[in-house]
């Protein structure tokens, strides 16, 4: 029982399982291995974007502009490639380039300028989706749109390592990362620090500023990584690319445990969030649910799993109290 | 709660000009100078007319948000509100024998409830507006779709219902005068009833209020019930204006409406704002739609634009804030 008590995330993993084994039993495509590599390719770039958006959810922001940053760096990538003939390892540190520099930009102007989160990441989510139609190459020279981009380096996220796909080494790639970065280095203790009271993590001498600035590049960065994962997919790339992405990706980072008090969440539950919400899309279509009703079945479930968020808060407020007063 | 990390000051020196107070009239002048020098068609009588004419939609759902933002909530769901609108008043209109008299009010009140049921896991569980509107967002945008199916549905009769987002009076389009009467109606609830001080009450201290013996969570359902009955409006206009409905309507109209009440200086902290102001900020984004049209910018700078002119309308709010600290 000890054990038990020590996994962290255990409710959610305990309803991951239920729900697998429920489609298992009424679908049986969903129990087949086809179906596993599905979920693994489809879903793997939206666990690198939840552990991409816990980071400002932790310090109690919050980051709307990921779907459009995601887009720019799929047409600069579209661009380097097709337009001005790149090869693929120059193509990929620019796009992990632009990508961070348009998070540290929602940063710099959150912190510098102490505009709120919400508004700022709203606002960079038109600009940064104007700038890619600016930038769209598909409009500037037409003929490339019907251009692949054929790279090998580039097209490697499309491949499969057994049952694997490589874009889901990656995303285990940058959990390991963060979930180091968040539980064994300064730079996380400071980050649950400001999350939990950010004024007193500054009189206690944390650089409140800069930490925000890498959260919110730490964001683009994850952003960036999906990006180049669902262009290597789709061998293309275009002005629509993951508009709507950022609901999902908060939806996933909120099943997973990431606290919207702040300062409350690990790396792991957003993978396992967007994992969870795989099996449940995935499910539903197989078991013949239309299409349409998943955006409800998205919404029903966020608001769900914030109630689960703030039921747990309120308990361990009143056990805290309670504690006090004996 | 999604709260920037930011300790400005609220209150202001009275005894010296306020730069946040006078920048957006200011703003707004000065951008029609601009619009005005570059291309002499944005002054004209009939412009100023299109101007209002296009943002009344944003306008009458501006004037609802500002009572969510007062009370320290947003309200993200009132683009898919818009479109189910539209799609409820074309059903409606269809099993009623184009009864306008049965189906707007339906519709509205089926809004209401929408709206008041996202106010109530605000209010009573705590949730954070953001979140919670984030979801119904999704799940009204859905449920349209799964009504209405992603086609467009024709409305072609009865007259009175197109009357509504296409008729004329004496030159001037009807939406235009609903935008000034429920701008009107706004402006008096927020100024001369007990409502609209208990919504900045809410604003401002919720708790305060709640111990002072008012029904606070009963003030903060309406105003998201309001909202979304702004939102329904909208959604008739549009549907009458271009004679179809489809639950794809609206999207991304929130980030309009929002940017308009915060252009018009209301704190999303919540205790601030008046609807005046935001009607203010609904003629700035009116004006920067319509000028860089009239200047043919095209739409992906337009978009920059937008962005830009935002984020710089709140830096200058900001700086004076905290140079009165």
């Amino acid at each position: 029982m000890w054990l038990l008590k020590n996994i962290p995330n255990r409710e959610l993993i305990l309803f991951f399982v239920i729900t697998s084994l429920i489609f298992s039993l009424f679908s049986s495509t969903f129990r087949s291995a086809g179906n596993v590599e599905n979920i693994l390719i489809g879903f793997s770039h939206l666990g690198i974007l939840a552990i991409g958006q816990a980071l400002p959810i932790l310090m109690r922001g919050i980051d709307l502009s990921v779907g459009s940053i995601l887009a720019l760096v799929g047409m600069v990538m579209f661009d380097c490639y097709i337009i001005f003939h790149m090869p693929g390892y120059v193509v990929l540190p620019i796009a992990i380039a632009v990508g961070t520099m348009a998070g540290v930009i929602n940063g710099i102007l959150i912190t510098r300028f102490r505009i709120q989160p919400f508004i700022t990441t709203l606002a960079t989510m038109a600009a940064y989706r104007g700038l890619t139609y600016a930038i769209s190459g598909r409009q500037l020279v037409p003929e490339s749109a019907t251009q692949a981009i054929d790279d090998n380096l580039l097209g490697l996220f499309d491949e499969f390592s057994g049952i694997f796909p490589y874009s889901f080494f990656l995303l285990l790639i940058v959990l390991a990362a963060a979930q180091y970065i968040l539980s064994r280095t300064r730079i996380g203790l400071d980050l649950y620090s400001i999350g939990g009271n950010p004024e007193a993590a500054r009189l206690c001498g944390i650089k409140v500023d800069k930490m925000i600035i890498i959260s919110y590049g730490f964001s683009g960065f994850c952003a960036a990584l999906a990006a180049i994962v669902m262009v290597s997919r789709m061998t293309t790339s275009t002005e629509n690319l993951g508009i709507g992405i950022e609901l999902t990706a908060i939806t996933a980072a909120v099943i997973g445990g990431i606290s919207l008090q702040g300062g409350i969440g690990n790396a792991i539950g957003p993978v396992i969030g967007a994992f969870l919400m795989g099996v449940i899309l995935v499910g539903l279509t197989l078991t013949g649910i239309s299409t349409y009703a998943q955006p409800v079945i998205t919404g029903v479930i966020l608001i769900a799993a914030v109630s689960y968020d703030r039921y747990k808060y309120y308990k361990l407020r009143s056990k805290n109290s309670a504690g006090e007063s004996a | 709660m999604i709260s920037s990390i930011s300790n400005t000051s609220i209150t202001a020196p009275l005894s010296k000009i306020n730069i946040s107070v006078i920048a957006l009239p200011a703003a707004l002048i000065i951008m029609s100078v601009i619009f005005s020098i570059l291309d002499p068609v944005f002054f004209s009588g009939q412009n100023l007319i299109t101007i209002l004419h296009q943002s009344s939609i944003v306008g009458i759902m501006a004037l609802a948000m500002t009572f969510v933002i007062i009370t320290g909530g947003i309200d993200l769901s009132v683009g898919p509100v818009l479109a189910i609108a539209g799609v409820l008043c074309a059903w409606f209109l269809q099993i009623s024998d184009d009864s306008v008299l049965i189906a707007i009010p339906a519709t509205l009140s089926i809004c209401f409830t929408i709206g008041a049921i996202s106010g109530s896991f605000v209010a009573f569980i705590g949730l954070p507006a953001i979140v919670v509107t984030l979801a119904t967002m999704s799940i009204v945008r859905g449920a349209g779709l799964l009504i209405a199916g992603p086609s467009l549905h024709l409305i072609r009769e009865p007259e009175s219902f197109l009357f509504i987002g296409s008729g004329l009076i004496g030159g001037i389009p009807v939406p235009v005068y609903i935008f000034v009467v429920l701008a009107a109606i706004a402006i008096f609830v927020q100024k001369k009833t007990t409502f609209g001080v208990l919504v900045s009450a809410v604003g401002d201290n919720h708790r305060a209020t709640f111990l002072s013996g008012h029904n606070s969570n009963k003030i903060k359902i309406i105003c998201y019930g309001l909202c979304a009955l702004g939102a329904a409006i909208g959604g008739i206009i549009q549907a009458s204006q271009v004679h179809t409905a489809a639950a794809t309507y609206g999207a991304g109209i929130e980030l309009d409406v929002i940017a308009a009440v915060v252009l018009g200086g209301a704190s999303l902290m919540g205790g601030s704002g008046t609807i005046q102001r935001t009607i203010m900020g609904v003629l700035m984004i009116g004006i920067i739609n319509n000028g860089l049209g009239i200047l043919n910018v095209q739409i992906e700078m337009q978009l920059i634009a937008k962005g830009a002119i935002i984020i710089c309308a709140l830096l200058i709010s900001q700086l004076d804030q905290r140079r009165s600290k």
